[in-house]
This record gives structure tokens, C-alpha cells and sequence, in this order.
């Protein structure tokens, strides 16, 4: 049985985690607060911008294929998060990127990965994967459309350049802070969902400069505000995420301080009665 | 005849400015365009430049957009712009001189290089931010 001392020792030192956790999980509420007010604000743009491109670039089926000699290659961007403490997080965003990239080798494509974040680069980089790109050290934001048209432009300068026939990206779905959800979604070759598409094929706009200046205007937005609303979903899963580790893990340090407690105040209690008996024993043996 | 239109100029980041107007007044690259009550369903590209809402009351409000596409449907225009921001002074005298080797460097390159379009959209900014100090310093004297 441990001494006293060293269950005293044991106590604090598990209360000064929970003191860590504990402020770990405020920070994280504070933040995936802004970051859900990030994506409110998005909202707005993204619809529209998905409205236009799906009544403009559905008729221009052509323009948005791959190039025809294109080698047979992929990009993945995979995004997750530059530090960890955020439970199983980047680890189920692992796994589904791998699971991607396994789809496009068994469609005979090569694939790239383009790591974002730096626990997904030092992911790669352990299993010894290489990367066609990074882009780490985002503090204090992840979502900034800086980054966003960083992105965009280097998948789209690939798609045309004809190095690869498909880009996607990998990220969170932001469900609830209780729930994030890792899924794939391609963004070239562009698809357009069908319901977008019914809702307004009919509209016959008038086109200045011209089809052919417009369309590679709109998919260079189009991509920009895809990934932009990727990195703020992301955003927000990874600060929903640490904030449920952190509450899970600041329930176990209660539950480790309070066992720790009750053990101690046995050794106590232990202690105590070893010294009496000891005395009895003395006043015993005095006497008989 | 309707007069007014709803208007509504989004960015990524936010809505900045969801209301009725009765003008728009904007620049594409074909040039300068304005859109009033009941114009064909339209759609184009924004260069960097200024863009004027005329609100019902004849009060004009401006923004230096630096890009985007603008929308006209079923009588309704929305504004896609990549960034707005608000005219404020600035050193014009070092902007149009910034502007002028902006275009030097512009004569330099033909209309099929790599970066030509890159070159005249720094131009148009330059040129929409000389525009937007001397509006903002217009709107000063008056207030």
C-alpha cells in the first residue's frame, strides 16, 4: 500500500492536470464559439456562390473536365489540425484520407497528399508517405481565406496543367461539439448536385465578358469558397473535439482525485489504528 | 414600373449589406456598368474597383471591392465580392505613382503571359483606392 505522503503527492499533482484541462476546455468553447459564428457567417456567401456556379457551370460539362493527356493522379488535401489534445480528432481524419486514397489507387490513380495542419504532415511523414505539399503553423486561425485561395490555386493550377485528374479534400464535418464527422468531397472534375441544378437550369443569364472569361472565374471561386468552408468546418470540429476530451478527461481526473481520497483517507485511518492498537497493546503489556 | 431592387453584397466572411436599392453601379471588364429595377437576368465578373449602391432616398453608398461576381435574377442582384472594404484617405499622390509602374509593368508583358492578369488587376486596384480617397475626402468636406 502506498504511504500517505505519496497518495498526497499523487492528488495534487492529478489536481493541477485538471486545473489544465479543465481551462483547456473553456479556451476550446470560447473558440469553437467563434468558429461557429465564422460558418454563420459564411453561410450566406457559399449558398449564393453555390446557386450561380450550379445554374453556370452544369452547362459547361466540357470546359471542367480534366485534360485529356492528364496523368492518371489525385490530390487529397487533408485537413486536420496542428495540435493534438482533441481526442480521437485527427486520427479518424486519418484514417478516412487513407481509405480515400486507397479508392484511388484501386482506380488506378496515383495519389498525392497534401498535408494541412501539422499533425496530418508528421502523420505522413512517420509512416514515411510522401507528401506532394504541406501548410502548417496556423495559429491562431486555421480558416482564413488566404489560406483558402493558397489552396485552391495550387489544386487548380495541377487540374490544368494536366498533373492530376481528380482533387479532393478530406475534412471534418462539424455536426455538434459532440459530434464531427470525417468526409471526402471532390471538387474537381466539379459536380454539380442535381438538386442545384433542377432549381435553376432555367435561368438564362445574359454573360459579360463572355462564357468562356466567366466560367474559369467562377470554378476559381467556386473551389476557394469549397475549401474556405472545409477549413471553417474544420475549425469547428477541432475545437468541438478538444472541448469534449478536455470534459471527459476533466470528469476523470474528478473521479482519479476522489478514489485517490478515499485511499488516502484509509491509509489514514489505517495509520491511526495501528497507533492505538500500539498503545493498547503497550497499556497491556504494562499491565500485566 | 418598380423602382427599387433587392440587393445583397456578400463576402466570404460576412453579409455587408442586405437591402433595397435603386442603383448599382459597379466595374467589369468590359468597364464601368450600372443596374437598375427590372434588368435582364445578368451575370458577370468584378474587377477591382468601386462599387456604388444608390439607396431609394438618393444617398449613395460606396465599397472598394477587389473582385467577384455580381448576379442579376428574377429582378434580385447579389454581390460575390472576394473582399469590401470601406473608402478612407490614403497617400494618393504615392498610390498613383505605384499605379504608374504598375502599368509600366504591365506594357511590358503581352495579353497571353502568366501574369498579365494579375498586372492589370493591381492596376485596377491601385486606380479604385486613388478613386476611394478622393470620395472619402469628397464625403469629408461635406459632413
Amino acid at each position: 500500500m502506498a504511504t500517505l505522503k505519496a497518495i498526497r503527492r499523487r492528488i495534487s499533482s492529478v489536481k493541477s492536470t485538471q486545473q489544465i484541462t479543465r481551462a483547456m476546455k473553456l479556451v476550446a468553447a470560447a473558440r469553437l464559439r467563434r468558429a461557429q459564428e465564422a460558418l454563420l457567417a459564411a453561410r450566406p456567401y457559399h449558398e449564393a456562390l453555390h446557386r450561380v456556379a450550379g445554374s453556370m457551370l452544369s452547362a459547361e460539362r466540357a470546359a471542367l473536365a480534366p485534360a485529356e493527356d492528364a496523368r492518371p493522379a489525385g490530390l487529397i488535401l487533408v485537413i486536420a489540425s496542428d495540435r493534438g489534445l482533441c481526442g480521437g480528432y485527427n486520427a479518424n481524419l486519418i484514417r478516412r484520407a487513407e481509405e480515400e486514397a486507397r479508392r484511388l489507387r484501386a482506380e488506378h490513380l496515383e495519389v498525392n497528399l497534401f498535408a494541412v495542419g501539422r499533425k496530418a504532415a508528421d502523420h505522413f511523414k512517420r509512416v514515411r508517405v510522401p507528401l506532394a505539399g504541406e501548410s502548417i503553423n496556423h495559429a491562431p486561425r486555421l480558416a482564413t481565406f488566404v489560406l483558402a485561395r493558397a489552396l485552391a490555386s495550387r489544386m487548380l493550377a495541377d487540374f490544368r496543367s494536366g498533373a492530376i485528374r481528380e482533387g479532393g479534400m478530406v475534412y471534418s464535418q462539424f455536426r455538434s461539439a459532440l459530434s464531427q464527422h470525417p468526409a471526402y468531397e471532390r471538387l474537381l472534375p466539379v459536380s454539380m448536385p442535381e438538386a442545384e441544378v433542377a432549381g435553376s437550369s432555367q435561368t438564362q443569364y445574359l454573360v459579360e465578358p463572355g462564357r468562356a472569361e466567366l466560367v474559369p472565374v467562377l470554378l476559381r471561386r467556386y473551389v476557394e469558397a469549397s475549401i474556405f468552408h472545409a477549413l471553417l468546418e474544420a475549425e469547428a470540429s477541432e475545437h468541438g473535439a478538444r472541448m469534449t476530451a478536455m470534459d471527459s478527461a476533466t470528469n476523470n481526473a474528478s473521479e482519479m482525485i476522489q478514489r485517490l481520497t478515499l485511499e488516502m483517507n484509509r491509509a489514514r485511518q489505517a495509520t491511526i489504528t495501528r497507533e492505538l492498537m500500539d498503545i493498547v497493546g503497550g497499556a497491556e503489556a504494562l499491565r500485566a | 414600373m418598380a423602382t427599387e431592387f433587392p440587393l445583397r453584397l456578400v463576402t466570404p466572411t460576412g453579409v455587408v449589406f442586405d437591402g433595397t436599392v435603386q442603383q448599382v453601379d459597379a466595374v467589369n471588364p468590359l468597364g464601368e456598368f450600372g443596374v437598375l429595377a427590372d434588368h435582364v437576368d445578368y451575370i458577370t465578373a468584378l474587377v477591382p474597383g468601386l462599387l456604388t449602391i444608390t439607396l431609394p432616398d438618393g444617398t449613395h453608398h460606396f465599397y472598394l471591392v477587389s473582385g467577384g461576381i455580381a448576379e442579376v435574377r428574377q429582378g434580385a442582384m447579389t454581390v460575390l465580392a472576394d473582399d469590401v472594404g470601406l473608402p478612407a484617405p490614403a497617400d494618393e499622390a504615392a498610390l498613383s505613382s505605384a499605379a504608374q509602374s504598375a502599368l509600366e509593368k504591365l506594357a511590358g508583358l503581352s495579353l497571353y503571359d502568366a501574369g498579365y492578369p494579375e498586372a492589370a488587376d493591381e492596376i485596377a486596384v491601385f486606380r479604385a483606392r486613388i478613386r476611394a480617397s478622393q470620395l472619402a475626402r469628397e464625403q469629408g468636406r461635406q459632413a
